[in-house]
């Protein structure tokens, strides 16, 4: 009469809370999660394939596609690859340029996770605080780009532009408030209570798993590890910037919270320094018409918001296309860790955990 | 607070369908405009507008004002008000989206349950008193009702708060029932989940109600309110403050809002038990949320906050005699029911949700025990006073 039965559950495609297309199987004994797998593809687009197929310039058109809420950051390490394979040097005043647009990116991506993350606990207020500040960074891409979500802002070798008038007050008027707004959504959530109660301690994850999986970005950093590539391996001008990296030990979602929005305010201190040190100077190299490639292989790690994006491009002798060209997309290799974080919790801690990866299934199907 | 005059069966039944009928239509008028009001509340606490669409732009009177003062280079002052005929249109798209039964759903059972929320939601105004005594006498002119007072309660039941506890527990079996019988995996979830969340709550719920009946000595609904209002001994207020706060944070429970709107929680159960209604029975389950919302704050309002009477908590006695503010009223009443309203929206708005197994440690853990020192301090405040 009585048996003890599992109930097996499919969280998405469609679900309200999995950020776009990612598939759970999820076997529960009650509300205890007993066994999860991921199921992705949902998306998929072929990304890398179509890359090889078109030219150098043509591909960065595809990374804005891949994680759509950090275009600027992919289009980065597009550009920054593809110059290393052909050693073109940028002009420093691109450089700045692209570091600046890039921490916007990462700003622009963090106020995404914030607010889904709050969503999905509950916490709808912060969503549209959130995005009143995105929306003004989207403004400042579209002044720059004339594009504010597929952004494909640099070219090869620097910039198609130099600033547009008007950009350097955008900046510094965003960088007024903006320490405010971050205040703000840390009065409605660090001490908040229920907040706490459902983030500390769920979705643990240590460091030894972490860097065994591969993990990298906040969620590694969120586990004690101060890896970032913009120090490690500087890239743009990274190397002349100076800016923290913020850590926590926990490994917990509360954690990478914290570590999450110690980082928003380090991107608004390069910024700064961007803005106040930017040099004088050309924003493009010069460059032949046609890009023809050597025999040559390259691998350009780059911290975008979610971790590290390394972009794998084998050139082919006199091809205008890449002859392999591969993606390693840090929110593919970082939802690996789901299933062991969320394995022996409650349904309820899924969506946190799953929150708190920031996963973007566009980067992820490709 | 006179005794009625003696009626006649007719009479009786009449009149009591006149007051049901009262109250259903101050019940469909106040939830739409809860509903606008949730909009819009949300919508300034979010730094948006809320509901701004449906506005009457061409042939309303807010569409009127609006562009007559947009001329004047004023912003217009009933902008506030755009998007309040969106109650509307909610309801037409409720009644007449395409009503799916599941095929596996248990299709009996299925259409009952949300009628069994509803109806366990609204019989409970049949205790509830608006204000004790008459509102206005029938004219002598009007068929068999001449000269009746019309009073603001249906009944004046000596065990009034006892049959609204026990009419509300009922609503539970609707949600129960409905999550049963859709016979789907989510539901099922969001079922389980607001049977465990819900007779927990009402522990606590029915206990932080005990230490007013302690008090006063009485179930009657129209005595409690009046002995809690004047007649409480100084010593009794910070009791029952707390016991108010123990009574509203059990009531967001027992209305499924947040922070523990467990049974639907938007982002892990979907929809929760509701997933599988559409059309006027989802309606009917989101109505009876609404009018619990509005039954919880009723019952804090003639309680704890003093109902009809101007102040709470026995310092009603110090205006009883002051002209206007001391008599009773009806507005004080639906005025505090409105605050308290907008008290849940703003909660809404503000934190975010617990998770399941924290909602039952919060209810056993700290409710429970909390609620039983307040009842043995009633008790004694009771004995020595």
């Amino acid at each position: 009469m009585f048996k003890n039965e599992e109930m097996e559950i499919n969280m998405g495609p469609q679900h309200p809370s999995t950020h776009g297309v990612l598939r759970l199987k999820l076997r529960l004994d009650g509300e205890i999660v007993k066994h999860c797998r991921p199921v992705i593809g949902y998306l998929h687009r072929g990304v890398e394939k179509i890359c090889e197929n078109k030219t150098f310039f043509q591909g960065q058109v595809w990374t804005d596609r891949m994680d759509y809420t950090s275009a600027v950051a992919n289009n980065l390490g597009w550009a920054e690859a593809i110059e290393k394979l052909f050693g073109i040097t940028v002009p420093r005043r691109a450089q700045y340029i692209r570091t600046m647009l890039n921490e916007f990116n990462r700003l622009a991506s963090h106020l995404i996770w914030l607010a889904t993350h709050g969503l999905d606990i509950g916490a709808m207020t912060v969503f549209l605080y959130t995005f009143r500040e995105r929306e003004a960074i989207l403004d400042i891409f579209e002044a720059f780009c004339g594009s504010r979500l597929t952004t494909t802002a640099f070219r090869i070798g620097g910039l198609r532009e130099d600033l547009p008038p008007g950009f350097e007050k955008l900046v510094r008027d965003f960088l007024a408030k903006f320490p405010d707004c971050v205040n703000e959504y840390e009065t409605l959530l660090t001490e908040n209570r229920i907040w706490k109660k459902r983030t500390i301690g769920v979705g643990l994850l240590g460091a030894e798993d972490a860097i065994a999986m591969g993990i990298t970005g906040p969620v590694l950093r969120a586990a004690g590890v101060a890896y970032d590539i913009r120090k490690a391996f500087p890239y743009a001008a990274y190397a002349e910037m100076d800016f923290e990296v913020p850590t926590r030990p926990e490994g917990d979602t509360y954690a990478r919270y914290l570590v999450r929005l110690a980082e928003m305010r380090q991107s608004a201190r390069i910024i700064q320094q961007c803005i106040d040190g930017l040099p004088e100077g050309p924003v493009m190299a010069k460059l032949p018409k046609i890009l023809k490639s050597e025999v040559n292989e390259v691998y350009h790690p780059t911290e975008c918001p979610k971790g590290e994006l390394g972009y794998y491009l084998v050139g082919e002798k006199g091809s205008t296309n890449p002859y392999r060209f591969h993606v390693r997309a840090p929110g593919f290799i970082n939802l690996q860790a789901l299933p062991m974080m969320v394995e022996g919790g409650l349904v309820a801690d899924v969506i946190a955990t799953i929150g708190t990866l920031d996963v973007v299934l566009g980067e992820i199907d490709r | 607070m006179n005794p009625a005059p003696a009626m006649t069966l007719a009479q009786t039944s009449l009149m009591a369908i006149f007051q049901a009928v009262a109250v259903v239509i101050f019940i469909f008028i106040v939830v739409p405009l809860t509903t606008f009001a949730e909009r819009k509340v949300l919508g300034y606490l979010q730094d948006r507008l809320g509901a701004t669409r449906v506005a009457g732009h061409r042939i309303g009177l807010t569409g009127a004002l609006n562009r007559g003062m947009w001329k004047l280079g004023k912003v217009p002052f009933l902008s506030a008000l755009r998007g309040l005929p969106m109650f509307i249109g909610d309801i037409i798209k409720l009644l007449v989206k395409e009503d799916i039964i599941p095929d596996k759903a248990d299709r009996a059972i299925f259409i009952i349950a949300p009628a069994l929320s509803m109806i366990a939601s609204v019989v409970v105004f049949a205790a509830i008193s608006f204000y004790p005594g008459a509102l206005f006498t029938f004219p002598k002119a009007f068929p068999v009702l001449g000269g009746l007072p019309f009073t603001g309660f249906i009944t004046d039941m000596n065990v009034g708060l006892l049959f609204i506890l026990g009419i509300a527990s009922v609503g539970v079996y609707g949600i129960v029932l409905g999550a049963w019988a859709s016979n789907s995996k989510y539901p099922l979830l969001g079922g389980l989940r607001s049977a465990a969340q819900i007779v927990s709550y009402e522990v606590p719920l029915t206990l932080s109600l005990l230490a007013p009946v302690i008090l006063t000595g009485t179930l009657n609904f129209n005595e409690m309110t009046r002995k809690l209002a004047t007649e409480m001994p100084l010593v009794a207020m910070p009791l029952l403050v707390v016991s108010f706060l123990l009574y509203l944070t059990c009531g967001f429970a027992e209305t499924n809002r947040m922070p523990f709107d467990m049974p639907e929680a938007e982002n892990e159960l979907v929809a929760g038990f509701h997933t599988e209604y559409s059309g006027m029975k989802f309606g009917f389950f989101y109505l009876a949320e609404y009018i619990n919302m509005i039954v919880v704050s009723a019952l804090a309002t003639s309680f704890f906050l003093g109902g009809p009477f101007l102040l709470p908590f026995g310092l009603h006695k110090f205006v009883m005699h002051v002209p206007y503010l001391g008599a009773p009223n009806a507005i004080w009443f639906v005025l505090k029911i409105i605050f308290l309203l907008f008290t849940f929206i703003w909660v809404r708005g503000t934190i975010p949700r617990y998770r399941y197994d924290q909602i039952m440690s919060v209810a056993w853990k700290y409710l429970i025990p909390f609620t039983l020192i307040v009842v043995v301090v009633a008790s004694v405040i009771h004995y020595a006073a």
